[in-house]
């Protein structure tokens, strides 16, 4: 297997969540450079707190998918030039279909959308002049199979995924490879509160009988990146231990 | 060194067709073959050659027979109209265009040097 890493850079969108400084650790001790965004003082601090103790090398970088020119301004202070994309960015958005707020719809899909649309394209034409380039967009399981309430998180991952595959598909004759991964339930970040609730109950949904680590998601990502699965390009993975699967 | 320079070592390297004449006149689809990826990949290097943001529908001229459409519905002066949609063209290369439509893509290397020359006199 090809799990070298060395002196290669990656942006981490969504860097503050539980899931995505796990994985920065794993990088950092892999030898990938990890760039971590944040889009508030919190953000950046919780960053700091996990891995400035561990004493390896890595950024950080203001970016709000509700503020265009954070990209502008990311993009222009060359971070732009980067071999990995791995995109845990996500707002929360819980409500019924027949009942959110409009003018709160719209905002939702203009950050996690439109966003991250014009997002891939201008880090896409920086990987185009490259011609390498490696993307892996963290979805969810709930993309798939939703609960009431969770119409508007899917849609935004499901038009996601379209736009990576797309991407995928379009520039990997130019080396620019896409692939998307959908974790089931994991104790992190914003399942951990629905687990601590509902855990026995989602438990049984599962046929290994357990929830996923943060640490096999993470070490799931750094096997997307490597040399060894670019032959995953365009698609979407599944790791949920068999959760969708079950009737 | 001239933008037609440029623009012809570019397409040389991205349509892997070194040794070939290009013209001005050289259509980039009919008679190079370039298809969207590659037109993509060129758009890319004019932007890293002369540092300016490109707009892809106008540089190659995608949104044509959109705007013909337009044209046709609103009563409007075909030339004109494009004229005014695409100001890096002159108003003979626009009639220029409209006679040369049915023999397929029209886009040739002298309306990319013109877009970039007028993008860099604006």
């Amino acid at each position: 297997m090809i799990l070298s890493f060395h002196g290669k850079k990656a942006l981490v969108l969504g860097g503050s969540c539980d899931l995505a400084l796990t994985l920065a650790a794993a990088m950092m001790e892999a030898g990938i450079y990890p760039l971590l965004t944040f889009r508030n003082e919190e953000g950046r601090e919780k960053i700091n707190a996990r891995l400035l103790p561990l004493g390896g090398s890595y950024g950080v970088c203001y970016l709000d998918f509700g503020d265009r020119d954070s990209l502008t301004s990311l993009l222009a202070q060359g971070y732009g030039e980067i071999d990995f994309v791995v995109d845990f960015a996500q707002g929360d958005f819980e409500g019924y279909v027949a009942a959110a707020d409009e003018a709160r719809v719209y905002q939702y899909f203009n950050a996690n959308v439109s966003f991250r649309a014009e997002l891939l394209k201008k880090i896409a034409r920086i990987m185009v002049k490259r011609k390498k380039g490696r993307f892996v967009f963290i979805s969810s399981v709930a993309a798939g199979r939703t609960n009431p309430g969770q119409g508007f998180y899917a849609a935004a991952k499901l038009a996601s995924e379209a736009l990576y595959r797309n991407l995928g598909l379009e520039l990997g004759r130019k080396g620019i490879t896409t692939v998307t991964l959908r974790p089931g339930y994991i104790r992190a970040g914003r399942g951990k509160a629905y687990l601590e609730a509902h855990g026995e109950e989602a438990l049984r949904l599962v046929p290994t009988g357990r929830f996923l680590s943060e640490s096999e998601v993470a070490e799931t990502i750094l096997f997307l990146l490597s040399e060894s699965a670019a032959g995953f390009n365009a698609t979407e993975l599944t790791m949920d231990g068999g959760l969708t699967a079950c009737k | 060194m001239d933008v037609l320079a440029e623009i012809t070592i570019i397409l040389a390297d991205i349509l892997d067709i070194e040794g070939r004449e290009i013209t001005p006149e050289t259509y980039l689809i009919r008679e190079l073959g370039a298809e969207s990826i590659d037109l993509l990949e060129l758009s890319v290097a004019i932007n890293a050659r002369f540092q300016i943001e490109v707009n892809d529908d106008e540089l190659f001229l995608r949104t044509l027979r959109l705007h013909l459409r337009t044209a046709e519905q609103e009563g409007k002066d075909a030339v004109g109209y494009l004229a005014e949609k695409y100001p890096a063209l002159t108003v003979a290369r626009v009639a220029e265009i409209l006679a040369d439509m049915g023999g397929g893509p029209v886009l040739r290397v002298k309306d990319v040097v013109s877009y970039i020359d007028w993008y860099c006199q604006r």
